[in-house]
């Protein structure tokens, strides 16, 4: 390299610590996923919470080049089927222009009207080469545009022809092109002039008078150059650097975070990445063209103990990036490996979460390898790729001189314009008599509702109508409540997936009453089975838990698991011997060679019979698995504790009366097969973890006499003839498993066969109402032939959706069940149990609640609108050529970014809108709410996710906007009315309205 | 000779004619834009991979009970001159013998799995029929390749597989990586394609005839049965040694581009582009072992050269080493599993080359079969390995790389770049075999430019023609 002295400026403590302060700046941007084995939903423009939703999309737009919102196309054809209303799309553009709405545009159109104009016909942009081919070998100029009212076109040819007829021929104020026109058309013979004639003469005239207009206007300002080196030289030479970079950089992340992938791990790992790094690279070997400097540098940053700061001030140097721009140029440095940045960031911070972690400051470590192979790139491509010869200091600058002006031309901004004319009817002599400062007005009016404020439009059209739908739903809704003492109680999990296991359980069995609580129940604890290696945490993933429980073997059956887990341990010993010994050369010659053939018996069964398959393994599975009964060990946890814990859940659901004999508490979780991403599908309120150990904890809590009675005194009477049982859904093969059954006394037995039969009953109900958005399970299904369906495709090796995940999450309500229950809210709204009526004055609870549930909730939704919105860029796009590397994440085939985000298959079916959350509170607890906890009235604040409240009396409904609840008016009359579920939603594959169930415990 | 039985002729027919029959229903219904649903797809898929091993089945069982170890499917001469010197000709011709029908079997069962796997793996999948189309190009591929009796039948199996891999490869051609990759398999595989070529000009040069029974030794004569007469693998070459190091050395590189074979070895990572189950059928099992098979089939020419023979165990065993290094270090699961499979085609093709052909046939049935199982379920790893940690009840211990310790700190990072670079394989191909031909080429364009701008009269400093703008986004 060229800049052997170090540079003198920048270097010293004041130098590295501005410099550390924009690489934490920089790292900001990075997303926030861990390990993907452990899938935590988060909003994915965290970076950008602080702002307002449309602000920091379009950030998000510049920062990392991904969409702001769907496709125009995209919401044009929800306008085509009816899920965008017009009138919805008029509404919305009036209240987003308030008073401007009205406005004159130079005598034209009001200001609503060209908008509402330019969302009901697409208008054009592209390349110019594509619209000089469209006007020249189209029909651009012989047709008016398809869509466009009998009258406009009318008005349209009448102007036109009366112009040309009256002052145009005559010569009178003759543009200049008008001579070439009228003699093309062929002047001598314009009284017998066809319709068609004229229609292409109209056009003709109004193209050439917009085009002429928008001449003489200042073009716009030109788009700032690029700041890196990478993009200014792809934009001049057509070099992409980073291709190279990237294929040297990838394996090295990939090698130093490896966790275990690999059989040899690097070498000199535990000094660093940039140690490492440079160790590898100090010794000889082929290198390709651009990388032949590099031998010589790494040896010289070892030998003379340049540190990574250093180095970064080096390279920043010597690429000419001056410390104003350090932030900018370094958060451009870092997104190109967005994913791989981030994950060394990630296992950095928390260390904790992985088997082998990595040293701090590793992120910094990787922008100085970073910068250091961008500067060898840049150099290299200057002097093959451009033929630059100077500094290296002064390449950007070169280049920026070379780069072509991308400014759009006068065609590319007058063709919207003439587009519009011929919507809206106006002719070219109303056009032609505009001043050029009128004409930079209607210019600057088109261009001002530009495409991704037009999206952003169509967006709010798009949620006006779910909004209605839920809103109208709740108000309309009759409250349901078993009249008496219920049969049983259960409570779920608040995910949307149980919003139609409850709507089943309750339509099957009507003296039953459910409640939702987030899945871990307030148990947050790291756990480790009996069966399993280590402890993990269940619980939300901000709160790091204090007490360890175990499931252990009761002691009558230890010996004969003690067999079996000898017998597991050998097994798995052997299997994992197995898997490394057919990679390796000898071993895995003697076993390819001698017991290869075999495989075809799991391969074929596996693909073509996996429930058989599945059923054999499980019958094999018997004979080493520990079957014997278990306990959990809550020693960890005191008297006390456990009773703040135990109250906190009845509390917040406001079960503190009336308890049934008959309590289950269902955690959730979903098992599947040959599925990298399978934790995003467990319980978020455990950390994507399986819930099954909180609910066994709460419901042993909940049994334990110590604890009844310390309930008592703090005026919580749980009855004694009440028994609680733990158990876990599994969302992916619909089952539910109880434990402990065996501690359910015999005077329940009865009453606990029903409940079980109930469940059976609501979960084959609730396959069934799944099917129906599988493209793959025929709507003619029976419920067995459901419930095989989904626990086919949980144990399908080639299933791609084992389920559809949070997928139809929409919205929350917060608030009693009578409010919702026998509604059909189509699994499209989780769940919070909540009861106003019983809470604090000061609405304790419901912060508390919100506290929890809001950034949970939030996550979900904003993590599947990004990633829907933007598959390849905020997701991580399909999951077929997915590869999983260093046990982390996935990679795009052999080698590419790690992807983060939610692949497309689970984000598929997704409406991307805001939550809306739905609070059965007064206005006052809401506020007095909002004003404790800054963090949440940001989200509200900024349209995050929505707000509306139900009031807890009336059946009132307000909408949060702008700071303010103003009372919603229901668009509908009733809700309708079906006798079922299966009845509302038989034949349907898309999302449905929502519907009252006439339930017979209701009306 | 007595006839050959009209069943075993009839069930060749149908193993032979059912996947050209599949390539014509998707291939045409696309054309027509009047594409098959995914329901109908899988259904014709299912159908012509179960008859076509149904047939395969029948004439083992047919080859068993009539005691014939060499079933000819002759589709006629397509060229036959007859002058003073050699005869001429150019035959279309399938061999069913004890090396093909285990092979051709083997295909079968893994793509009529792999079927129905992608059925379900692709559902919903914009590129859904382009993908079954190119599925059932490769499969033709295989089934006419294995099957070939002449070295234009062969040539013609070994172009559909070859086109169909590249274009498998790059599936995903929306992204920029999965096009270049696909451009470099289709490089390599152009590369063992010339070598393979210029093998069939030699056998046609020196026979007249590109029939693999000079190589592999089978020949008819008149009033012996068939079972007296050497087939696979028992024949022997009918060149003369000097023709057979050269065509075998030929055949060499053919086998060596497909089974990615060093110096070849850098594509058969980059292959893992495409969708899982491709990868899986594909590189994993059965198209690397296109290179294994022919250096099988034509096993006999290796014993005719003894040189050749060393080079084939050389190369072989070169490959493992080289492969088992490389994938010591692979971190992706896609990658370490490739380079597993090259360890094992590696040492396949030594076999061969020591002439254990019953073992390099066992071999490679039974690693290709348990491949595709491993490929297969390579996105299970996680759970896979937390299944075992359970069931070990701590981490899983890092597989022993003692003899690593034993080097030398220098050597050990230098034996660790070599192996996480893949050797600089691709580096030097791309130095010594690219950059050359590319420059060649690119003078010759010159010249022509300038040759054709002087013919039409225009002024010679005519300006470079324009490159090529490829958009690249941020690579992902």
């Amino acid at each position: 390299m060229q800049s052997t002295d170090s540079p003198s400026t920048d270097s010293g403590p004041d130098g590295r610590s501005r410099l550390r302060h924009a690489i934490d700046h920089a790292a900001h941007y990075l997303p926030a996923q861990g390990p993907i084995n452990v899938f935590i939903h988060h909003n994915t423009l965290h970076a950008f919470e602080h702002l307002p939703f449309d602000d920091a999309v379009r950030q998000g737009t510049t920062k990392f080049g991904c969409q702001p919102y769907l496709s125009e196309e995209r919401y044009r054809g929800e306008v085509a089927r009816g899920r965008i209303r017009f009138d919805d799309l008029r509404d919305v553009l009036a209240e987003d222009l308030g008073g401007r709405a009205g406005d004159s545009l130079v005598g034209l159109a009001t200001r609503a009207d060209l908008r509402l104009a330019m969302l009901e016909h697409p208008v054009w942009a592209g390349s110019i080469a594509e619209l000089l081919w469209y006007i020249a070998e189209a029909d651009a100029l012989t047709r008016v545009r398809a869509g466009v009212s009998a009258a406009a076109r009318g008005r349209l040819l009448t102007e036109t022809r009366r112009w040309v007829m009256r002052d145009l021929r005559a010569g009178r104020s003759r543009p200049a092109w008008a001579a070439a026109l009228l003699a093309k058309f062929g002047v001598s013979r314009i009284e017998g002039w066809k319709e068609a004639m004229w229609e292409a003469v109209a056009l003709e005239a109004l193209w050439c008078v917009c085009r002429d207009s928008v001449r003489g206007l200042p073009p716009p300002p030109p788009a700032p150059p690029p700041a890196r080196h990478r993009d200014l030289l792809l934009a001049v030479a057509a070099f992409d650097p980073d291709l190279g970079v990237h294929e040297v950089l990838i394996p090295l992340c990939a090698a130093f975070l490896d966790q275990g992938m690999s059989h040899w791990p690097l070498p000199e790992r535990e000094r660093g990445l940039y140690q490492a790094f440079l160790t590898l690279r100090r010794r000889g070997g082929p290198a390709a063209g651009w990388l032949r400097g590099l031998q010589r540098e790494a040896a010289r940053l070892q030998d003379e103990e340049v540190s990574p700061f250093d180095c970064i001030l080096e390279s920043l140097a010597a690429l000419g990036v001056a410390e104003a721009e350090w932030d900018e140029y370094l958060s451009g440095a870092l997104l190109p490996l967005r994913g791989w940045a981030g994950m060394i960031h990630q296992v950095e911070e928390r260390g904790d979460r992985v088997p082998h972690p990595v040293p701090k400051g590793s992120l910094v470590e990787f922008v100085a390898v970073r910068l250091l192979l961008d500067r060898l790139a840049a150099a290299h491509a200057a002097r093959a790729e451009v033929g630059y010869n100077g500094p290296l200091t002064g390449l950007r600058d070169e280049l920026r001189a070379r780069l072509a002006d991308a400014v759009s031309t006068p065609e590319q901004r007058a063709f919207p314009v003439f587009q519009l004319a011929q919507a809206l009817g106006w002719s070219p002599v109303e056009l032609h008599a505009l001043t050029p400062g009128e004409w930079a007005l209607l210019v600057g009016e088109v261009e001002a509702f530009s495409e991704v404020e037009r999206r952003r439009v169509f967006h709010l059209a798009y949620e006006r109508r779910f909004t209605a739908q839920v809103l109208d739903g709740l108000a309309l809704h009759a409250r349901q409540k078993p009249a008496d003492r219920p049969a049983f109680q259960v409570v779920t999990c608040i995910d949307e997936r149980e919003e139609s296991f409850r709507r089943h359980l309750e339509e099957a069995a009507p003296a039953c009453e459910t409640f939702g609580a987030a899945g871990f129940f307030g148990v947050a604890m790291y756990y480790r089975g009996s069966g399993d290696a280590h402890f993990v945490p269940l619980c939300p993933i901000v709160i790091r838990p204090t007490h360890w429980v175990e499931e252990r073997a009761l002691a009558a059956s230890s010996e004969q698991n003690g067999h079996r887990a000898r017998a597991r341990r050998a097994l798995g010993a052997t299997a994992h011997q197995f898997h490394v010994g057919t990679r390796t050369f000898a071993l895995g010659a003697l076993l390819t060679a001698g017991v290869g053939v075999l495989a075809t018996v799991p391969l074929v069964a596996r693909v073509l019979f996996p429930r058989l398959a599945a059923r054999v393994r499980r019958w094999l599975g018997r004979f080493v698995d520990g079957n014997g009964h278990t306990e959990l060990r809550l020693d960890g946890f005191s008297v006390e504790e456990m009773t703040d814990i135990a109250e906190r859940l009845l509390r917040d659901v406001g079960l503190t009366t009336t308890f049934a004999p008959l309590v289950v508490v269902l955690g959730h979780g979903s098992h599947s097969l040959n599925n990298p991403h399978e934790s995003a599908y467990n319980c978020g309120a455990c950390g994507g973890a399986v819930g099954e150990a909180n609910a066994r904890a709460i419901a042993q809590m909940l049994n334990d006499p110590r604890i009844r009675q310390t309930l008592v005194a703090r005026g919580l009477a749980i009855p004694a003839d009440t028994v609680f049982v733990g158990g876990v859904h599994n969302t992916c093969n619909e089952t539910v498993k109880f434990a402990d059954v065996q501690r359910v006394p015999a005077s329940h037995q009865g009453r606990f066969d029903e409940c079980r039969a109930a469940i059976e009953v609501a979960l084959a109900r609730n396959a069934h109402e799944r099917a129906r958005r599988f493209d793959s399970a025929p709507l003619s299904l029976s419920l067995d032939g459901a419930r095989q369906h989904v626990a086919a495709r949980a144990e399908d090796l080639a299933q791609m959706r084992p389920e559809l995940g949070h997928a139809t999450n929409a919205a929350c309500v917060v608030g009693r069940r009578e409010r919702t229950r026998g509604l059909y809210l189509d699994r499209r709204a989780f769940l919070v149990s909540y009861d106003p009526t019983r809470d604090t004055a000061d609405a304790a609870v419901l912060a508390r609640i919100l506290g929890a549930v809001v950034p949970v909730c939030a996550g979900i939704a904003l993590e599947y609108y990004f990633s829907h919105v933007d598959s390849a860029g905020y997701g991580c796009g399909t999951k077929l050529p997915h590869n999983i590397t260093a046990m982390l994440g996935v990679m795009d085939g052999p080698a590419s970014d790690l992807r983060t985000g939610l692949p497309w298959q689970m984000v598929e079916i997704h409406e991307p809108l805001r939550l809306l959350f739905v609070i059965e509170a007064t206005e006052a607890a809401v506020r007095a709410v909002l004003a404790r906890d800054e963090a949440l009235a940001g989200l509200f604040r900024n349209g995050w996710v929505r707000l509306a409240i139900l009031g807890p009396e009336a059946e009132e409904v307000r909408e949060y906007r702008g700071g303010e609840f103003v009372v919603y008016q229901p668009q509908a009359a009733h809700l309708p009315r079906a006798d079922s579920s299966l009845d509302w939603y038989r034949g349907w594959r898309d999302h449905l309205d929502f519907a009252e169930i006439a339930s017979p415990t209701g009306s | 000779m007595p006839e050959q039985p009209l069943a075993l002729t009839l069930l060749g027919m149908v193993v032979v004619g059912t996947p050209l029959a599949l390539v014509g229903l998707l291939g045409g219904t696309s054309v027509l834009d009047r594409r098959l649903g995914e329901r109908a797809t899988a259904t014709a898929v299912a159908l012509v991979t179960s008859l076509a091993l149904l047939a395969t089945v029948g004439v083992f069982v047919l080859m068993l009970g009539w005691d014939t170890r060499h079933v000819v499917l002759n589709l006629g001469e397509w060229v036959h001159l007859d002058g003073e010197g050699p005869t001429y000709h150019f035959a279309v011709k399938f061999v069913f013998d004890r090396l093909s029908v285990p092979f051709v079997a083997l295909t079968l069962v893994l793509c009529g799995t792999i079927g129905a796997f992608a059925n379900r793996y692709m559902h919903r999948e914009r590129g859904y029929n382009r993908f079954f189309f190119l599925y059932s190009l490769f499969l033709a591929g295989m089934l006419y390749a294995s099957l070939a009796g002449t070295i234009e039948t062969l040539f013609a199996g070994w172009e559909l597989v070859g086109l169909s891999s590249a274009l498998l490869v790059g599936f995903f051609h929306e992204r920029p990586a999965p096009v270049a990759n696909g451009l470099r398999v289709w490089t390599v595989y152009r590369v063992a394609d010339a070598a393979l070529l210029l093998a069939a000009v030699v056998l046609h040069h020196s026979s007249g005839g590109g029939d693999l029974d000079q190589l592999t030794g089978y020949r008819e004569v008149a009033g012996v049965s068939p079972l007296e007469l050497p087939s696979w693998p028992f024949g022997s070459c009918a060149l003369p040694a000097g023709q057979a190091l050269l065509v075998g050395l030929l055949l060499l590189v053919a086998a060596a581009g497909k089974s990615a074979l060093v110096p070849f070895s850098g594509w058969l990572p980059r292959a893992m582009e495409g969708p899982t189950p491709s990868s899986a059928v594909f590189y994993g099992a059965l198209s690397v072992h296109l290179g294994a098979y022919l250096l099988l089939r034509v096993s006999p020419v290796l014993e005719a050269s003894l040189p050749l023979a060393v080079v084939v165990v050389v190369l072989g065993l070169t490959t493992a080493l080289f492969a088992a290094l490389a994938g010591s270090v692979q971190t992706d699961i896609k990658s370490a599993l490739s380079f597993a499979s090259l360890t094992q085609v590696g040492l396949i093709v030594a076999e061969i080359g020591l002439g254990l052909r019953y073992v390099a046939l066992v071999h490679l049935l039974g690693h290709a079969c348990l491949r595709t199982l491993q490929f297969l379920r390579a996105p299970t790893l996680l759970q896979d390995f937390q299944k075992l940690e359970n069931a070990i009840g701590d981490r899983l211990p890092r597989p022993a790389t003692s003899w690593v310790a034993a080097l030398p700190a220098a050597g050990r990072v230098w034996l660790y770049r070599f192996a996480l670079e893949r050797g600089y394989l691709d580096a030097a191909l791309d130095r010594v075999v690219v950059g050359p031909f590319v420059r060649v080429f690119r003078w010759w364009d010159g010249l022509e430019q300038r040759a054709t701008a002087s013919l039409a009269g225009e002024k010679s400093s005519q300006e470079e023609p324009p490159v090529p703008v490829v958009e690249v986004e941020h690579a992902r």
